[in-house]
């Protein structure tokens, strides 16, 4: 789901890629910053509204805590996946592969909302039932990136770093984990940029972020507010992914080229 | 020195190397050689304990493998597989620094026997150094797995059909590259290969193997001579044993002094092989060729009639180096 | 596909004479769970939040060791499983699941008297760590005995029906049923809503799906573009795709009144739907796409070298093998669907969602649980069940269990 075709539509390849985390970023900033002064293009979509512009708090604000819940449930998604990734791939952990592999996928099975919403009676309100779903939602793609990128360490690789004497250890940390780096990452990116969208819902158990104008909106009829929330979200997950992308292509770069 | 006395491997219940014994001298390159599956890469393999044997013992100078700490044991002993496993995130010069690197020489050192077996194995160093495994040809990247093999200088060097991946032409390259290598090394090797040609031209000692049995072992000239069965015989070829065995003899070693009649025409060099000297005088009509040493001077004479009554099975004498 | 047919089989070796590690865990942990946590909570009514109670109190001494002593044999069996061992374990945590139910009962008829009709049991952390832990076992039960995917799909919809009588006719004092019964009409009703918007989202992403990437085959130059908008579609947040289709659509039904009496207009079904198949395109059109593409070239070319046309190529050769992917497609869209059908209610499209936000709303913990459950459920079964067709459509693969590719 990563809106990386949008870019590679639209931009000419090469070096010009460079600049779209930069672009994503100044229209983002553009979008916190300049729609509270952007009454009236926001008029055209409700010209009978009393109010236009979202003010219960700042979008920057807001924009901010979006980030930090999406960032906790990142890392915690990240180290439970890796590691899980990492233990049943070794020889002690093996047994325990198919479950993790399957419970990884049945975690994209259940709904967000409802794991939301079941999450509200054991964790009370606020932003602790959004990152419960967050980490739920986005552990399948890590966790299926991790161990494909792991598997898929060219056994003769594995075998002679063995057969040259490099401890278990060593040969995760100098050869599987670098090697496996880019689908790693790869994941990561998937997994992030789903959960800063699935993240608005959060606003519905009262978490605040970037969801609430949106949730407003719709509460109150009022597309401007909608706009102003999605418009923000869509531009942040754009931003994200696209410095991704550039961290992809320099881990590559730093991998393979001489 | 490599002693393996009645070792078994059982995967399940499948025996998939069946008590053998296997005595291997230091400085000698020994062959194992079979159809697949036959249990010589388990062979070698338990050796350097990336299998554990279930039966029997397995010794390295003087202790058994199982008291060896395995990882300290591996980087005592070369390895070098089919697809050279060279890692391809690292330039040529880290992978042939690896296990110097573990071992935690200081870097100049690492360096300084680096470019020592890159100009060893004929890769420049200014070329070659900073470039990765997926720039190089199929050639070039085994030349690389030997010289990480070889880079702590182990005693002992496991090759696991190193060349099988290889055009033929770039693998007889390296085959002659390999045997100049140990004329100067002295390494202990073990060499699986399915190629009997590959393991005739390289090994002092030759074990065939089948069913994780050995079959027989010997000299590659003693093999060739009196094939224990008709298995081993058609590994050896067949009919054209005699030629095998022919291309194994030294002329210098055969060659009668220069008669009383006129040097012949055609002339071949002493270090050649008998099989060249049968090849040459069918390719010039003749059944006499002139010997003569590395400064073309005669040395002595070589008839059709000798070379056949020298293919005649006797105690030949084993090629030497 | 599901991650675990990307996996090697696992190989086990009966011979051998080692514990079932996974097992052993997942029963210990149910073991510490049903000691150390809360099996069940009573509350006095339907706003306040229950006192949890432990196993004793709720089961009884009598029951404690009932249970414990059943937990504790399928331990012992996971220490030297066997085929047949595995079996006995199977049925052991089929029973289990099954008596869950039961085991409620013996609680609401121990904690709760007479004298307080208002008062509502509910499944603590116990129970439903209990419930997770035996679904996990079923699962690693069913690798190691190759189960197929049908038969857990059967098994699965077994305990459901069962619960779900328990529920509706046993459990009075079950705070699930309570709020079940006193609003049965409306749970049936949003139900088929749910599943209505479902099926009808997403009959229609096939539809679209397909044709937009017949086209997008022919006219390789959209292709970019088409991913990219279907790409950008996806990283709005679904309940603001949903929120703006309220404004045109109000607008379209003000201006044509016809499609307002069709039932079109700015809340309710019409901006789901609409949203929906939005969303649903994205990943319809590239399980389609790949599905297609995916065809081995080779197999096209021997079609053609036999002298098949075009069109029998495409509907002979390249859509029987594509099928399989594309079953996972649409498996993937509709479990996506059921999740965001869930949000629509937000836009007063109904639905079992409603049950969630109304709860929500009114602080009512067991009527989010009325609308969440079934949700999650319809999610699983819909997984399962589209799943398994995959398993039996995958060509060659009839023989096998569908836990090998």
């Amino acid at each position: 789901m990563s809106p990386s075709a949008v870019r590679r539509s639209l931009a000419s390849r090469g070096a010009s890629r460079a600049i779209w985390p930069a672009t994503w970023f100044v229209l983002l900033m553009l979008c916190v910053w300049g729609f509270p002064y952007a009454d009236g293009l926001l008029r055209v979509l409700e010209p009978d509204a009393n109010q236009v512009v979202y003010q219960r708090a700042s979008l920057a604000s807001l924009l901010l805590k979006h980030l930090f819940v999406v960032s906790v449930a990142a890392v915690v998604t990240i180290v439970g996946g890796v590691l899980a990734a990492i233990v049943v791939t070794r020889e002690w952990g093996r047994d325990f592969l198919p479950m993790v592999a399957q419970v990884a996928s049945l975690g994209q099975t259940f709904p967000p909302v409802a794991v939301l919403a079941l999450a509200v009676p054991a964790l009370g309100f606020g932003t602790l039932p959004i990152i419960v779903a967050l980490v739920l939602y986005g552990m399948l793609p890590i966790v299926r990136n991790t161990l494909g990128g792991l598997q898929d360490v060219d056994k003769d690789i594995k075998s002679a770093a063995t057969a040259m004497g490099m401890t278990p250890w060593q040969v995760l940390r100098q050869v599987e984990l670098p090697l496996a780096a880019p689908i790693i990452l790869a994941g990561i990116r998937t997994s992030i940029t789903i959960n800063i969208s699935t993240a608005a819902i959060g606003a519905t158990v009262g978490a605040r972020n970037l969801g609430d104008p949106i949730i407003a909106g719709i509460v109150n009829g009022n597309m401007a507010y909608i706009i102003q929330g999605a418009l923000t979200i869509a531009l942040l997950a754009l931003t994200v992914d696209s410095l991704f992308e550039r961290l992809q292509e320099r881990l590559r770069s730093r991998l393979f080229t001489s | 020195m490599i002693e393996l006395a009645h070792v078994t491997k059982r995967f399940g219940d499948v025996a998939a190397v069946d008590d053998i014994s296997l005595h291997i001298p230091k400085g000698t390159f020994c062959a194992l050689v079979g159809t697949s599956g036959c249990g010589k890469s388990t062979t070698l393999r338990m050796i350097n304990r990336l299998i554990e044997h279930s039966d029997g013992d397995i010794i390295l100078d003087g202790q058994p493998v199982a008291a060896y700490d395995p990882v300290k044991l591996r980087r005592r002993i070369g390895y070098v597989i089919q697809h050279t496993g060279l890692f391809p995130h690292w330039t040529v010069a880290r992978n042939i620094g690896l296990v110097p690197r573990l071992l935690k020489w200081s870097s100049a050192d690492i360096q300084a026997k680096v470019e020592e077996l890159m100009t060893l194995l004929g890769l420049p160093v200014g070329e070659f150094a900073t470039k990765y495994p997926h720039q190089l040809s199929g050639g070039q990247a085994q030349r690389v797995g030997v010289a990480r093999a070889l880079a702590a200088d182990p005693d002992i060097l496991l090759m696991d059909e190193p060349f099988g991946a290889l055009d033929p032409i770039t693998r007889e390259k390296l085959q002659d590259e390999l045997s100049r290598l140990q004329a100067r090394l002295h390494k202990t090797v073990v060499f699986v290969t399915h190629d009997m040609d590959e393991a005739l031209r390289l090994a002092d000692h030759l074990v065939v193997m089948r069913d994780g049995r050995i079959v027989q072992q010997g000299s590659p000239l003693s093999l060739l001579q009196h094939p224990n069965d008709s298995f081993v015989e058609s590994l050896l070829g067949g009919l054209e044993r005699g030629l095998k065995q022919a291309a194994l003899t030294r002329i210098k070693d055969h060659m009668s002094p220069m008669g009383p009649t006129l040097p012949a025409h055609s002339r071949i060099p002493a270090a050649f092989s008998l099989r060249q000297a049968l090849s040459m005088m069918l390719r010039d009509h003749t059944d006499r060729l002139t010997v003569v040493d590395q400064h073309d001077v005669p040395v002595g004479e070589l008839t059709l009639r000798k070379i056949v009554k020298e293919a005649q099975p006797e105690q030949g004498k084993v090629r030497e180096s | 596909m599901s991650l675990l047919d990307a996996l090697p089989t696992p190989q086990v070796s009966w011979r051998q004479w080692r514990p079932n590690r996974v097992l052993f865990v997942l029963f210990s942990a149910m073991l510490a769970a049903v000691w150390l946590l809360d099996v069940v909570s009573v509350a006095p009514n339907r706003i306040v939040s229950g006192e949890g109670v432990g196993l004793i109190e709720a089961m009884g001494w009598m029951g404690a060791s009932l249970v414990s002593a059943v937990i504790l044999t399928l331990l012992a069996l996971s220490l030297q499983p066997s085929r047949q061992g595995y079996q006995v374990v199977l049925v052991g945590v089929s029973l289990l699941l099954l008596l869950l139910p039961v085991g409620l009962m013996v609680a609401s008829h121990r904690l709760i008297s007479s004298d307080t009709p208002m008062a509502r049991l509910n499944m603590g952390m116990a129970y439903w760590l209990m419930l997770s832990l035996l679904l996990l076992g079923w699962i690693e039960l069913r690798l190691r005995l190759a189960l197929s995917r049908r038969r857990l799909l059967l098994m699965l919809a077994g305990v459901t029906v069962v619960w779900g009588l328990c529920v509706m006719l046993g459990l009075e004092s079950l705070a699930l049923g309570q709020e079940f019964r006193a609003r049965d009409d409306e749970f049936w009703r949003a139900l088929h809503q749910h599943v209505t918007l479902v099926s009808a989202s997403v009959a229609i992403s096939i539809v679209l799906g397909l044709s937009l990437t017949m086209l997008m085959r022919r006219y390789t130059r959209c292709q970019k573009i088409a991913f990219g908008v279907l790409n950008f579609l996806q990283t709005i947040p679904s309940i603001a795709l949903f929120g703006l289709m309220l404004g045109p659509l109000a607008w379209l039904a003000a201006k044509w009144p016809l499609l307002s009496q069709l039932g079109f207009s700015g809340i309710g079904w019409a901006p789901a739907l609409l949203a929906l198949v939005a969303y649903s395109l994205l990943p319809m059109v590239r399980n389609t796409y790949i599905a297609l593409e995916q065809v081995s070239p080779e197999t096209l070319e021997a079609a053609r070298g036999m002298g098949m046309r075009n069109r029998q190529r495409f509907i002979q050769v390249r859509l029987p093998l594509a099928l399989p992917v594309l079953l996972e497609g649409i498996r993937i869209t509709t479990v996506q669907a059921i999740g965001l059908t869930a949000v629509a209610a937000l836009i007063g499209a109904g639905g079992l969602g409603a049950f969630i936000f109304q709860g929500l709303g009114q602080a009512a913990m067991d009527m989010v649980l009325l609308g969440a459950l079934p949700i999650l459920i319809l999610a699983l079964i819909a997984d399962a069940g589209l799943g398994a067709l995959a398993d039996i459509l995958r060509p060659n693969d009839s023989v096998q269990s569908g836990d090998s590719p």
